[in-house]
């Protein structure tokens, strides 16, 4: 099977994944209707609390309102991609301890495609819009984002969600070595959250180890950071450098994980 | 007494016994309480004021939403709605203990096992970070502090406990609850107090029960409210504790009378 055809089987069976999770989703309207009510309540809230901080401080860390906003929404994009891509990720310490992973193992499906990209939460498309409404706002009412800058924004985005897959990847290989999946996304879920405001509010060694060791700056500030203006060259391909390097390193730990699985339920 | 002493204890062995569990919650714990921290300490720099808030003030107030989320937000009371949806509460009601009572008894053990991380926590802060921190030395606002954060405990016990009720109608008990918790998030004051707000909010605020909850205690621990304040706020905090009370018990009655607990 030549690799456009491979592509395009996977795309359709993305859609055929998503469709039936939404359809799971729907199930109870209601509850629907209330976990996009909260998010868009948490987006509100998170955005009218930043108001509120720069409206009585001028600025934090030098930065005026709609570049906390740009920091902020710039964060939440690539949080809600993540999430919507790869929800299946949550479901996967079920699969483990029902044995539903050894099923996986058998379909003539990449493993690791079917668990990262096995089914998106349509409950976060509204907030993706609403992200990318609030990134175009606040890059207009920023001012003097040039054409390249902007460019360099969209790489780092993706990038952010290299980084941000790649740590999806290494709590799918925790969860297949220890079945321990849940607490491990979350504490990956806190420690992105505090990419929510620039990390320069952070002191040292803290803001070192959130940029390059646990690159939460490299994945969620640094793009916001590249629109301004305010990235170097040498950065940004650090930045790239990062990103793969840790693509390499989670698939490497997954392959690991992969060879000692025992099939620990079935 | 002695059963529910019992209950209390078992739920503190319970969280020894996924211990792992327990200790990455304390971290999350951590690292949300850090991003704070360090987002106030940006924002008021040393010497500088916010609307009547040093650094040290500012700095006090956050890392008490830490104290005050082990003592009033910790909570077992979640696992309510589950209990009904899935038929348990039946082994509750043939058993001869107090089913209000016996989740109070669950929740100190959960509280009493929070608060301890959340002192070794602090200390470790203390150690590390060395922040500007005030000591209340006053008696009056001392008890005061206590009195109103033994209010904040039952009173979110209730509202907990409310929500959990919601299972005796709809199998859907976890979308209502991340509303609350969401609100909950932004109108306790765990990020911020309160009374930054714009005076019209604040000013609405203040007859909900969610100011209550953390920054009500907290604001009288920084002695930033006068008797006539104080008194006033008790006041509110005890109407809300009594009427989500009696909402409960009367929520509870009704949903008593139209359990079916189908698969058991």
């Amino acid at each position: 099977m030549g690799g456009n055809t491979r592509i395009l089987k996977y795309i359709k069976l993305w859609f055929m994944m998503t469709g039936m999770v939404s359809q799971n989703t729907f199930v109870s309207r209601f509850g629907a209707v209330l976990f996009l009510l909260g998010k868009l309540i948490r987006f509100v809230f998170f955005l009218f609390f930043l108001l509120i901080i720069v409206s009585r401080t001028q600025a934090i860390v030098g930065y005026t309102l709609w570049q906390v906003i740009l920091f902020y929404i710039t964060f939440n994009l690539i949080d809600s991609l993540a999430q919507f891509f790869l929800r299946e990720v949550y479901r996967f310490r079920n699969y483990v301890v029902s044995g539903d992973f050894d099923y996986f193992l058998t379909k003539p499906v990449p493993v690791l495609l079917r668990l990262l990209f096995g089914g998106s939460d349509i409950l976060d498309v509204p907030i993706i819009l609403l992200s990318v409404g609030f990134i175009f706002a606040a890059l207009s009412n920023i001012g003097g984002v040039t054409i390249p800058n902007l460019l360099i924004y969209l790489v780092l985005v993706i990038n952010g969600l290299v980084i941000s897959m790649s740590f999806h990847i290494l709590v799918l290989a925790i969860g297949v070595l220890t079945a321990e999946v849940d607490n491990t996304l979350w504490l990956f879920r806190d420690i992105t959250q505090m990419g929510r405001f620039p990390i320069d509010i952070y002191k040292n060694p803290l803001r070192q180890i959130i940029t390059f060791i646990i690159p939460v700056g490299v994945m969620v500030t640094f793009p916001a950071k590249a629109a301004m203006g305010l990235l170097s060259f040498n950065i940004v391909l650090i930045s790239l450098l990062v990103g793969g390097l840790t693509l390499y390193f989670s698939t490497r730990v997954w392959q690991f994980s992969l060879k000692r699985y025992t099939s620990a339920s079935s | 007494m002695k059963k529910y002493y019992l209950i209390a204890k078992n739920t503190w062995d319970e969280m020894l016994t996924y211990r792992a569990s327990f200790v990455m919650w304390r971290v999350r714990n951590i690292i949300q309480l850090l991003t704070i921290y360090f987002l106030w300490s940006a924002v008021i720099p040393p010497g500088k004021n916010l609307l009547g808030y040093t650094q040290p003030l500012m700095l006090t107030y956050i890392l008490g939403t830490s104290l005050m989320d082990s003592i009033v937000l910790s909570s077992r009371t979640y696992a309510v709605g589950n209990e009904i949806n899935s038929g348990n509460l039946m082994n509750f009601l043939l058993r001869p203990v107090n089913y209000f009572s016996y989740w109070f008894a669950r929740d100190l053990g959960d509280k009493l096992m929070n608060i301890c991380f959340a002192i070794t926590e602090l200390t470790l802060i203390f150690l590390f970070l060395r922040p500007p921190f005030f000591f209340q030395t006053d008696p009056f606002y001392l008890l005061f502090f206590i009195f109103s954060t033994a209010l904040s405990l039952l009173m979110y016990f209730f509202i907990n406990f409310l929500l959990g009720l919601i299972g005796f109608w709809s199998p859907e008990i976890w979308a209502p609850r991340f509303i609350f918790i969401t609100i909950l998030g932004f109108f306790a004051g765990s990020l911020f107090p309160l009374d930054i707000l714009p005076r019209t909010i604040y000013e609405i605020l203040k007859f909900l029960p969610f100011t209550y909850l953390m920054y009500f205690p907290i604001k009288i621990y920084l002695g930033h409210l006068s008797i006539f304040e104080i008194l006033s706020g008790l006041s509110i905090s005890a109407f809300w504790v009594f009427a989500i009370y009696f909402i409960v018990k009367l929520i509870w009655r009704k949903g008593i009378r139209s359990y079916t607990a189908y698969g058991r």
